[in-house]
């Protein structure tokens, strides 16, 4: 899958994968994606929420490796 | 007889469950080391026989027990996505998010304690894994902040220890001393003030 910005938040506890997935995506345009890979467990949960309330598209959840991938589509 | 067939009714999961919940207050009043599978069993009503069915042993219970607190882990993504929140907004919302979490599982904070002692080592993982989504958070933003010259220089590393040790004081406080010390504030304005304080320690006038 193809994406336009990419977000390294290994290592870190949620909420500072969303603050930064957030910020990350107010660089983007609408329908831009951006990838964002992450340690954290909670963070499965946490994207889903995040996408759900801020109307922007979670294109994919995925566990590799012991780091989660997640694809989310700027609204 | 009676007692016993009732308790016989619970199916696998409902048994597992009330072993997780007696087996919490046990370890939150004793810790690992002060509690036995006999006083386990004993508060229970059941054989040991049925607990090996569902842990195979005191340290799978023990870690059922920190997985079932791991789920009911706090978000704070409610918190973070509001629309130009800053530094200081994100920090008390996180902290009411986690300081209401403990009030409502005072379990959790004995289990921590007592973790301390031990030298459990999943234990302590668990705990300051709990507790780094504020160093961490704290860190990396008092790093930017650093650097976009918006505060002083300083070791942030220093600075999310004492916010840490502020909030675990409080809480220790409210929790789980019987004191008069500031018996005339609520928990929630300790914090609001403590927050203050700490806000003053980073962006000195």
């Amino acid at each position: 899958m193809s994406f336009d910005a990419e977000l390294d938040a290994k290592g870190l506890n949620c909420p500072l994968p969303i603050l930064r997935a957030k910020k990350a995506i107010g660089e983007l345009s609408s329908g831009q994606v951006l990838k964002i890979v992450a340690t954290d467990p909670g963070s499965v949960k946490d994207f889903e929420a995040f996408c759900k309330q801020t109307g922007n598209q979670l294109l994919s959840s995925a566990e590799a490796g012991g780091a989660f991938e997640f694809m989310i589509k700027k609204s | 007889m009676q007692e016993a067939s009732t308790t016989k009714r619970l199916s696998a999961e409902d048994r597992r469950a009330s072993i997780i919940e007696a087996a919490k207050h046990l370890f939150a009043r004793s810790g690992f080391h002060g509690v036995s599978i006999d006083q386990i069993v004993k508060e229970v009503g059941v054989s040991p026989a049925i607990l090996y069915r569902h842990f195979k042993s005191k340290e799978e219970l023990y870690e059922a027990v920190l997985h079932e607190f791991s789920c009911t882990r706090e978000s704070y993504v409610e918190t973070v996505v509001a629309d130009d929140i800053g530094f200081e907004q994100v920090l008390r919302g996180m902290t009411r998010v986690f300081v209401t979490s403990i009030i409502n599982q005072p379990d959790l904070l004995k289990m921590e304690m007592h973790s301390q002692l031990e030298g459990h080592v999943a234990s302590q993982e668990f705990f300051l894994n709990r507790w780094k989504s504020f160093t961490d958070y704290i860190e990396y933003n008092l790093t930017e902040l650093i650097n976009q010259k918006k505060i002083q220089p300083m070791n942030v590393e220093a600075a999310s220890l004492i916010y840490q040790g502020m909030i675990r004081e409080v809480l220790l406080l409210k929790c789980l001393r019987s004191t008069n010390r500031l018996i005339e504030m609520t928990i929630d304005e300790i914090v609001d003030e403590i927050i203050n304080l700490f806000l003053k320690i980073i962006t000195p006038a």
